[in-house]
């Protein structure tokens, strides 16, 4: 007893009150290493893989550096050994029925349970984040995603009916992020009858854990199959043969940007400062710590931006004295940078946090949704409409109203802009995964010939073709832009020749700056028509519907000198019209709300415009697939700027004299031209917020790659023909899910 | 007690403008038990730091002299000796805040204290507790006669109609409740009250005292009063002139836990003194 109290430190601490350590024993993680001693290769079919003369990369604690294990680094042999191993799985996963599927995500939910232990002090041990976060949000979390997704799978033949799941998934995961964002993923593509090869950085842990415990289950070990392996792989993994979809994700864990009015500044930055001084820093497998280290990389770049604020000129705020030398990083407040600065525009590191004043909320709305990124937002004001205001106006994927970074299994997440245009959760995050009912698997269709440089660059010259043999009265000359027909930017045109190759008419040949004037428009007339209800849009659309019908004669003669038959052609107009009534009927109804368990209230899933989208028509069904894409892009709220049938753009034009009286100006708006020159300047037009493409596997392929330029939703059919006077294909559901995004706004409530 | 809270104009804009977002509130008050804990030897310590800030009570109808006496026996050497000598805190004076008990029995605590030559402060709960129901006249009577009888400390029940209709009184320390609610002490409502009191702290600089009474009777409980104050107030309202919580059972539990700690063995009934 003496020695003890010799040694007893308790009234130093009596007398400071200070936090004392609380570790978690990692003990359980290092013996799961030492199974593997200490060598992890890759989880593939239910087996660990350790192919010889692998290089290997050491995953180290970001706290002390130690060694902890070395990982395997796999080749492509490797990735195709996987996705082979997931083709494997995929017959006897996707042909269960969903009730079986259910049962085993179920049994995998139990298994995390079983070991969570284990997953949370690992993932804590490697990702260096607090343990309390992972063990009491993200472990709990996970089972809930399990269990969300077998209930999915459960009810998938009647909810679902129809659609089928893609095929084998390969997801690729950033340099830092939560095992959580990979269940994200994982959970609604296994739950629809996916199979998964996950292609993890090169020094991660948890999703081999992962990986083994669905393994362990027994029966199906090939639906989860993990490597580990540098960033590069990941095109290997992408151009595998029978990988049908690409999912993946940025780095999850960036800095914040908060927007302040100017009348509670000095209020809201002292409460927040005084919050901030109280967060600990410290090993993430201490109990009591709030945040964690994130290794080196992440901390090189939150030093490195807040030097750069301090010499621009920003005010800079740390919390608690971490030393220079240490792994950590404080909680950083900037503030006062001038809203013109490079670090003002620039990316914000976690963790810091960049604070800025603004006068009114019409300008704080402005400048949250002038960045290019989208992925969620809160709200904080105890005046619901103004939040109710903002949390609709915001261009994100997610908005919280007086709260943060709520997630729940049945809410749909996901961004817009360059946050991206997938989502996860709900039933948006099960479509991701899924084929639309007759459509056929995506077949493989990337041509390395394809010069992204140099297509569509050039537009063929059009010289005189012989007497012009149209009917009368001809369509009006020009482009459909901005509510009238004008004049082509080159002054060309371009000969139009009917099914036996006679001079129908000329039309007007559009190009850059055409397309630009469109997009113009179209961004002109988009706040207008947003705000329109869907009923007046019903109204709009059936308006156009009913000009149509008088119209029939001329459209049915048009499409019968393009070859059709007469019967055919007066069908095709007749199913136009019945298309846009039907959209109209369908604008109606859109958003649904949600319930979920963390919060008391609400969530509203929200379906909102896209913005101005680009539609590129197919040759096919001049007029159907015309109509049959305009509709549903219109119902939707968006405004358009289209690309009508290359060969055959006479009964669009016709259409768009109906559309000059009865639309709003700029609503549509109809570029003729060469498609592969259209496309080029639509695709690469960073104002576009999304493109629809029905040409060629080419243009498929050239669309997909410059879009990634404003990472712009591309739907893009790889030359495929749809069947547009087919329900499925012509009004099918998956019309609907792409003409709209679906927004979250989470609404607590609270007395 | 700490010096007296001056007061200050009545300035009802400040009410008016009080927002409290309740969902967070909850949220809050889940993590700060979850992400706060002290183990080992910073565990002994906030624990005997949490006896100190104990208002020793007994509210019965039943009170008499013999458990008053007990109870103030129990304040001054709430922990027993061996354990303290143990941790190296025999000398640290460690007593509880103060003994709490009805009017009536202030004479009997102030004599049980004096007889143990010990210097607590008695408190006593005065002005019709626990309804505060009755006539202001006899409210205040009530105050002057505990007082009179040695009272050091009153805890006054607020007349709530003058609240619930928007009349405000104003005060020194401020309490969740009389212990004799169906819900008393809870952290969602402790996070409120504590930020009205930094708000008030902020604006006139005058320090107002807190103090949670009823339904905590765990060690584990205690602990998780004690970094609430820390997160949201600071560790300058860690003292008795301004923190207090209002108990009867806690403190054999923390005897219990100091026990374990020290011994490494659990406790049995009969190990330790009763109060």
């Amino acid at each position: 007893m003496a020695a003890t109290r010799a040694e007893s430190r308790a009234p130093e601490i009596f007398a400071t009150m200070e936090y004392g350590p609380a570790p978690e024993s990692h003990a359980c993680a290092l013996a799961w290493l030492d199974t593997q001693d200490r060598c992890l290769g890759h989880y593939v079919s239910g087996k660990w893989l350790k192919p010889e003369n692998r290089k290997s990369v050491p995953c180290q604690d970001p706290v002390t550096g130690e060694g902890l294990a070395s990982c395997l680094q796999a080749q492509a042999e490797d990735v195709a050994a996987a996705v082979e191993a997931a083709r494997a799985a995929l017959e006897s996963w996707s042909g269960l029925p969903g009730a079986s599927r259910a049962k085993h995500l179920t049994r995998l939910a139990k298994m995390i349970q079983k070991h969570q232990r284990l997953l949370w002090t690992l993932e804590s041990l490697v990702t260096g984040r607090a343990v309390r976060e992972v063990r009491d949000r993200d472990v709990p979390l996970a089972q809930q995603l399990l269990q969300y997704h077998a209930v999915q799978a459960h009810i998938q033949e009647e909810a679902l009916a129809g659609w089928e799941p893609m095929g084998v998934i390969g997801l690729i995961l950033p340099p830092t992020f939560s095992f959580l964002e990979m269940m994200w993923r994982i959970c609604p593509a296994l739950a629809v009858g996916c199979t998964v090869v996950v292609l993890a950085p090169p020094a991660s842990l948890t999703p081999l854990l992962l990986a083994q415990l669905a393994g362990e289950l027994g029966q199906f070990p090939g639906i989860l199959n993990v490597l580990s392996g540098p960033a590069a792989l990941a095109l290997a993994l992408a151009a595998q043969p029978g990988v049908q979809k690409v999912a993946f994700c940025g780095a999850i864990e960036g800095g914040l940007r908060l927007l302040i009015q100017e009348s509670v500044w000095d209020e809201a930055m002292r409460r927040l400062q005084a919050r901030m001084a109280r967060l600990r820093v410290g090993r993430g497998l201490d109990g009591a710590v709030d945040m964690g280290a994130r290794g080196a990389a992440a901390r090189e770049l939150a030093q490195r931006y807040e030097q750069e604020a301090l010499s621009q000129g920003a005010q800079v705020f740390q919390a608690g004295d971490v030393p220079l030398d240490s792994p950590f990083f404080p909680p950083t407040l900037v503030s006062e940078l001038p809203p013109s600065s490079p670090c003002a525009q620039a990316e914000v590191p976690w963790p810091l946090v960049l604070a800025s004043p603004f006068r009114t909320a019409k300008e704080a709305l402005a400048v949250a949704n002038g960045t290019p990124r989208g992925g969620g937002a809160s709200v904080w004001s105890e005046r619901l409409g103004q939040a109710l205001e903002l949390g609709y106006g915001l261009r994100v994927g997610t908005v919280w109203i007086n709260a943060h970074g709520l997630r729940d299994p049945a809410v749909p997440a996901g961004g817009c802009k360059e946050s991206g245009s997938s989502w996860h959760g709900g039933l948006d995050g099960l479509y991701e995964y899924l084929r639309p009912p007759g459509t056929p698997p995506r077949r493989p269709c990337h041509s390395q010939d394809l010069n992204y440089d140099t297509f569509g660059l050039a537009v063929p010259s059009a010289l005189p073709a012989g007497p012009e043999t149209g009917p009368s009265p001809a369509p009006p000359y020009g482009l459909f832009v901005g509510g009238r027909f004008q004049a082509p930017g080159a002054r060309s045109s371009r000969p139009i020749r009917d099914a036996q190759g006679n001079l129908h008419g000329y039309v007007a040949e559009g190009g850059a700056k055409d397309i630009r004037v469109a997009v113009e428009a179209a961004h002109q007339a988009a706040p207008g028509w947003v705000g329109q209800s869907p009923g007046a849009r019903a109204a709009l659309l059936w308006a156009l519907a009913a000009a149509l019908e008088c119209r029939e004669p001329a459209l049915a003669s048009r499409l019968q000198r393009h070859g059709v038959q007469p019967k055919a052609a007066q069908a095709e107009v007749e199913l136009s019209v019945r298309r846009l009534r039907a959209w109209g009927a369908r604008a109606q109804a859109q958003s649904h709300s949600l319930q979920v368990a963390e919060l008391r209230g609400p969530v509203l899933r929200l379906r909102e415009p896209l913005g101005v989208l680009a539609i590129v028509c197919p040759d096919e069904c001049p007029l159907l697939a015309f109509v049959s894409l305009l509709a549903p892009a219109l119902a939707h709220g968006n405004t358009v700027v289209v690309v009508p049938s290359e060969t055959c753009p006479i009964p669009a034009l016709e259409v768009c004299q109906d559309m000059a009286s009865s639309l709003p100006a700029g609503l549509v708006n109809v570029v003729t031209g060469d498609r592969d020159h259209l496309t080029r300047c639509l695709a690469l037009h960073q104002d576009v917020q999304a493109l629809w493409y029905f040409g060629s596997a080419q243009g498929s392929q050239f669309a997909e790659w410059a879009s990634a330029g404003n990472l712009k939703p591309v739907w893009a059919k790889g030359g495929c023909p749809q069947a547009w006077d087919q329900e499925a294909g012509g009004a099918g559901p998956e019309l609907e899910l792409r003409a709209a995004r679906t927004k979250a706004l989470w609404l607590p409530m609270g007395d | 007690m700490s010096p007296r809270n001056p007061g200050t104009e009545l300035d009802l804009s400040w009410i008016s403008k009080v927002q409290v977002n309740q969902p967070a509130v909850l949220r809050r008050a889940q993590q700060i038990q979850a992400r706060r804990t002290v183990k080992k030897e910073w565990q002994a310590a906030w624990l005997l730091k949490a006896v100190t800030f104990i208002d020793l009570t007994t509210l019965s109808g039943d009170d008499t002299y013999s458990n008053i006496q007990r109870l103030c026996y129990k304040a001054k050497y709430p922990i027993r000796k061996d354990l303290l000598e143990a941790l190296n805190m025999h000398d640290k004076g460690i007593t509880t805040a103060a003994v709490c008990v009805y009017p009536a029995r202030v004479c009997d605590a102030v004599k049980a204290l004096q007889v143990a030559s010990c210097h607590i402060p008695v408190a006593s709960v005065a002005t019709g507790f626990p309804a505060g129901q009755t006539h202001l006249k006899t409210r205040l009577e009530e105050i002057k006669l505990a007082v009179e009888d040695g009272a050091m400390e009153i805890d006054v029940v607020i007349n709530r109609t003058l609240v619930l209709t928007g009349q405000w009184e104003g005060s020194d320390f401020i309490k969740t409740s009389t212990g004799k609610e169906t819900v008393n002490a809870t952290f969602p409502v402790a996070i409120v009250m504590l930020r009205a009191i930094r708000d008030f702290f902020w604006k006139t600089g005058n320090k107002v005292g807190f103090k949670p009474a009823g339904g905590i009777r765990s060690a584990k409980d205690s602990l998780a009063w004690l970094s609430l104050i820390k997160e949201e107030l600071g560790d300058e309202w860690l003292k008795p002139e301004l923190f207090r919580i209002g108990a009867s059972a806690l403190l054999s539990d923390i005897e219990r836990q100091i026990y374990h700690h020290v011994t490494g063995r659990y406790a049995a009934y009969h190990d330790l003194p009763m109060c």
